[in-house]
C-alpha cells in the first residue's frame, strides 16, 4: 500500500493531514493571521485559502479539494449577523449543510468537512478548530475515496 | 379519467385560434411501447395525440430547448407554447418561472392527473410480462394496468410497473396549470415519499460508500443524465467547459490553464465529483421526475442522490421545489433560523 505523500519529510510513516481551510477576507482569515502574530501553537497542516466570503466558496471548491486529495476541508466564516456583505454567511450555511449531507450520505466519513464561525478578534478559538480538526482526522487516516486516482 | 379526445379538441382549438404557435405532447413511439414527443404545430396533427401511462417524458425540458433556439433565431416566433403535463412535469414548469427561464405568458399548462396510477417503468413492465412484449398499456381501474400483448390481454397490479417516483408521488396532480384533465386524488395509497431513500439512508457509512462507489465506478459519462433533465440547462457545463477556442495560435499555456474543475476521463473519482456536483446543482430545483434515471444505459440509481436533498430540503429548511414560482430558490434564500448548530 502506497503512503500518502506528506509535508513533513521527517517521518513519512506518520499520517500528517492535509487540510484546506476556505477563510473569509473579513473575519477567519484575520483571525488566523491573529493566532500567527499571538504566537500561538497550534498544527501547521491547514494550507489556507483566503475568500472573499464564506457564501463564495462553491461547492465545486469543496469536491475539488477533496479530489486533489485533501484529507479533509474547514470552511469558516463571520459569524451569522457579522458577514462584511451582511448575508453572505447565511447563504453558505444553506448550501454547506447541502453538501455535508451529500458527502456523508455517499458514505464519506462526516467528520472530513467542517464549517466554523471565526470572527477576526477569534485567534484562539481558531487556533482551536484546526486543532480538533486536525486530531479527528488523524484518527480517520487519510482520505482515498474521493481523491483522483490518477 | 383522462378522456384523450379532450385533450385532442384543447389542442386543436388552441393551434386553430393560433394562440399557441406547438403544442408538446405525446404520439405513439416507434420503438416499443412508450409513447415519444410529439410537436404539434399544425391543427391537422392534434389527432396524434395520445395519453396513457407509456406517456413517461419531462416535456419541459423541450419548453428549455425551444427557448434556446429562439435566441438564434432572428425573428423568432414568441406565441406561447402549449406543454401537456403531468404533476411533475408541471413543478418542473414551476422552477423554470421561478429561475425566470421564461415568463408565465410564455407556456399554456395541459395538466393531466395520474390520478391514481402514474406511468409505467419499462424494465418492471418487462419483468411481470415475462418476455412477452407489450403494445399497448391502459389504465384499468384505480390500481391495475390493461396490458395488450401478441397473445392477448393482461391484467398487471400498478403498484408492480408503476415507475419507482410514481409509487411515492406526492403531486400527482398538477398544481400548476391553464386548464386540467383528470381528477385530483388525496390518498393513492402507496408508499410514502422517500421510502426507498430511507433504506438506503439506514445502511451504515460503509455499506452506503461501497454502494455508491460501485455505481459511480460504472459510469460512462456520457451525460445523457444531463442532457435530459430539463433544470440542466446552462449553456456550458462545469463539468466540461467547452467555451475556450482552440485553434492553431491557442498556446499550450492556455490550454493548460483552463480550469478544468473535473477530469473527463470516467474513472471512479471523477465519476463521483460529477454526480456530486450534478446533484448539489440540483439540489432545491429538481423536481423527481427520475427522467436521469430513466434515461441512463446503465441503471445508475441517480434519483436516490436527488431524492437525498430533496428530503433535507424539506426537512430542514422546509422547502419544496416547483410548488410556487414567485418563491426564492433554496440557495438563494435562509432564515434566520436554519439549522447551526453543526457549525463550530
Ligand atoms: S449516470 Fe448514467 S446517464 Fe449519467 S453520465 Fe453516467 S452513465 Fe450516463
Ligand atoms: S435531476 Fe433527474 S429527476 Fe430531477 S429534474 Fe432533472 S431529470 Fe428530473
Amino acid at each position: 500500500m502506497a503512503s500518502t505523500p506528506t509535508q513533513t519529510p521527517k517521518d513519512p510513516s506518520v499520517f500528517e493531514p492535509r487540510i484546506v481551510a476556505f477563510l473569509c477576507k473579513w473575519c477567519s482569515s484575520a483571525g488566523s493571521d491573529l493566532a500567527g502574530v499571538s504566537r500561538m501553537q497550534y498544527p501547521s497542516n491547514a494550507v489556507p485559502i483566503t475568500v472573499m466570503c464564506s457564501g463564495s466558496v462553491s461547492p465545486v471548491y469543496i469536491l475539488s479539494a477533496f479530489n486533489k486529495g485533501a484529507d479533509g476541508v474547514l470552511v469558516s466564516g463571520c459569524h451569522p449577523g457579522d458577514c462584511h456583505y451582511l448575508k453572505g454567511n447565511y447563504f453558505a450555511r444553506r448550501k454547506i449543510f447541502l453538501v455535508q449531507k451529500l458527502l456523508s450520505f455517499i458514505g464519506i466519513e462526516k467528520d472530513r468537512f467542517r464549517m466554523s464561525w471565526v470572527s477576526a478578534a477569534e485567534g484562539a478559538k481558531f487556533a482551536q478548530v484546526v486543532e480538533e480538526f486536525v486530531r479527528d482526522i488523524r484518527t480517520l487516516g487519510p482520505q482515498r475515496k474521493l481523491k483522483a486516482k490518477r | 379519467m383522462v378522456d384523450i379526445v379532450n385533450i385532442r379538441a384543447h389542442a386543436k382549438d388552441l393551434l386553430e385560434k393560433g394562440t399557441v404557435k406547438m403544442v408538446l405532447g405525446y404520439q405513439r413511439g416507434t420503438a416499443g411501447v412508450l409513447a415519444e414527443p410529439a410537436f404539434i404545430t399544425d391543427a391537422g396533427q392534434a389527432d396524434h395525440l395520445v395519453w396513457d401511462p407509456t406517456c413517461v417524458q419531462n416535456l419541459a425540458l423541450y419548453l428549455v430547448n425551444e427557448k434556446k433556439a429562439q435566441s438564434h433565431q432572428r425573428d423568432p416566433d414568441t406565441r406561447p407554447i402549449a406543454i401537456i403535463a403531468k404533476g411533475c412535469d408541471s413543478r418542473a414548469v414551476a422552477v423554470l418561472l421561478q429561475e425566470r427561464h421564461f415568463e408565465r405568458k410564455d407556456v399554456h399548462v395541459i395538466g393531466v392527473s395520474c390520478g391514481t396510477l402514474g406511468v409505467v417503468d419499462k424494465n418492471k413492465l418487462s419483468k411481470a410480462l415475462n418476455g412477452r412484449v407489450a403494445t399497448k398499456v391502459e389504465p384499468h381501474g384505480t390500481d391495475s394496468f390493461k396490458v395488450t400483448t401478441a397473445e392477448g390481454f393482461v391484467d398487471v397490479a400498478a403498484a408492480d410497473v408503476l415507475a419507482d417516483r410514481c409509487l411515492e408521488c406526492a403531486c400527482a396532480y398538477p398544481a400548476m396549470h391553464d386548464v386540467v384533465f383528470g381528477e385530483k386524488h388525496e390518498d393513492r395509497g402507496y408508499p410514502a415519499r422517500f421510502t426507498a431513500l430511507g433504506q438506503l439512508e439506514a445502511k451504515s457509512e460503509d455499506e452506503r460508500w461501497a454502494y455508491w462507489e460501485g455505481h459511480f465506478n460504472r459510469c460512462l459519462r456520457c451525460y445523457a443524465c444531463r442532457s435530459v433533465c430539463p433544470m440542466c440547462y446552462c449553456p456550458e457545463c462545469v463539468v466540461d467547459s467547452i467555451e475556450l477556442m482552440v485553434d492553431p495560435t491557442t498556446s499550450a499555456d492556455e490550454k493548460a490553464n483552463r480550469i478544468k474543475w473535473i477530469e473527463r476521463s470516467a474513472v471512479a473519482s471523477e465519476n463521483s465529483m460529477y454526480h456530486l456536483v450534478r446533484a448539489i446543482h440540483l439540489a432545491g430545483r429538481c423536481i423527481d421526475c427520475a427522467e436521469c434515471e430513466r434515461v441512463c444505459p446503465v441503471d445508475i440509481p441517480i434519483r436516490m442522490l436527488n431524492n437525498k436533498l430533496e428530503k433535507e430540503a424539506k426537512d430542514m429548511f422546509g422547502y419544496e421545489p416547483g410548488l410556487d414560482p414567485e418563491l426564492p430558490s433554496l440557495v438563494a434564500s435562509f432564515r434566520d433560523d436554519d439549522p447551526n448548530s453543526f457549525i463550530r
